[in-house]
């Protein structure tokens, strides 16, 4: 079974992918600074109507809660400490391994728009391993 | 005297430029001595990440630092390194009595073993040895 991305049974789907990575558990054991937003842009050419954000509340090296939320305004409202925006063709590509999230950063593929930049530094290795668990998560895409 | 940083017109779509900045920013606010190290640097440093092709020039003097996209004017020092390298010369980690880099760093060790086996081409910095110390402060975020 295949999940559609971004969705709510993807977010799911992404949350279990990010507990049984031995990478992640390992790098962001230290981590203690809050949610993570991953912002997908709106694109309604591909039916995404509205901006949609996956939310990770990590601790530790786990995924407490992982949530689906649509518009910018439900991102505010949950007030993640980390905010990382992109469109949906370099989401799809760092979904499926093809494009490394720090190295997208430094590109200006993928932009930081809220969170302590040096913290997300010195956790690269941690950083790189939450969002690179999305793939192995079977997903379908929306083109 | 307040630090003032600027990216340049046209570094806003570099996102290496942006994110330099930004470390620096943050890095001087949050760090005494990385913000006594900041007013002390004055010099022209170009950084390219080989892989990604994304260069930038670093201008700081007067307590003021300037982004620029690609290389601009005669850098004193250049660095040429891949991407996940550049990464590294973030988390060199500083030892707090001497501000010098911790050759029991973990981090510091693998730019170390880096520059020696050119992954890490540093081009200057023997001639601007200060320049690179007070650099490697400041873009630390360790």
């Amino acid at each position: 079974m295949s999940y559609s991305f971004p969705s709510e049974p993807w977010t799911a789907a992404f949350k279990d992918a990010i507990n049984q990575n031995p990478e992640y558990r390992k790098h962001g054991a230290p981590w203690t600074f809050g949610s993570v937003a991953m912002v997908v842009e709106a694109n309604p050419s591909l039916g995404l109507e509205q901006t949609a954000a996956i939310i990770l509340d990590v601790h530790q090296g786990s995924c407490q809660k992982a949530t689906f939320v649509e518009g910018m305004e439900a991102v505010d409202v949950a007030d993640p400490a980390f905010v990382i925006v992109a469109d949906y063709a370099r989401w799809k590509l760092v979904v499926q391994g093809a494009l490394d999230p720090i190295k997208g950063m430094m590109e200006g593929k993928l932009k930081l728009t809220k969170g302590h930049l040096p913290t997300m530094i010195r956790f690269v290795h941690s950083s790189r391993a939450l969002v690179t668990s999305a793939k192995d998560v079977p997903t379908e895409y929306l083109d | 005297m307040e630090p003032a940083i600027h990216l340049a017109p046209g570094a806003s779509a570099n996102g290496l430029a942006t994110m330099l900045a930004g470390l620096v920013r943050q890095n001087i606010d949050d760090n005494t001595m990385k913000r006594k190290a900041f007013f002390g640097i004055r010099g022209r440093v170009a950084i390219r990440a080989v892989d990604i092709d994304v260069a930038l020039t670093l201008v700081f003097g007067d307590g003021r630092l300037t982004v620029h996209d690609g290389v601009v004017g005669v850098p004193d020092v250049v660095v040429l390194a891949e991407s996940e390298e550049i990464t590294y010369l973030s988390l060199v980690e500083i030892e707090p009595r001497t501000g010098l880099p911790d050759p029991r760093g973990e981090n510091t060790r693998h730019v170390l073993k880096a520059t020696r086996s050119g992954s890490i081409d540093v081009r200057g910095a023997a001639s601007h040895a200060l320049l690179m110390l007070r650099l490697t402060q400041v873009m630390s975020v360790n």
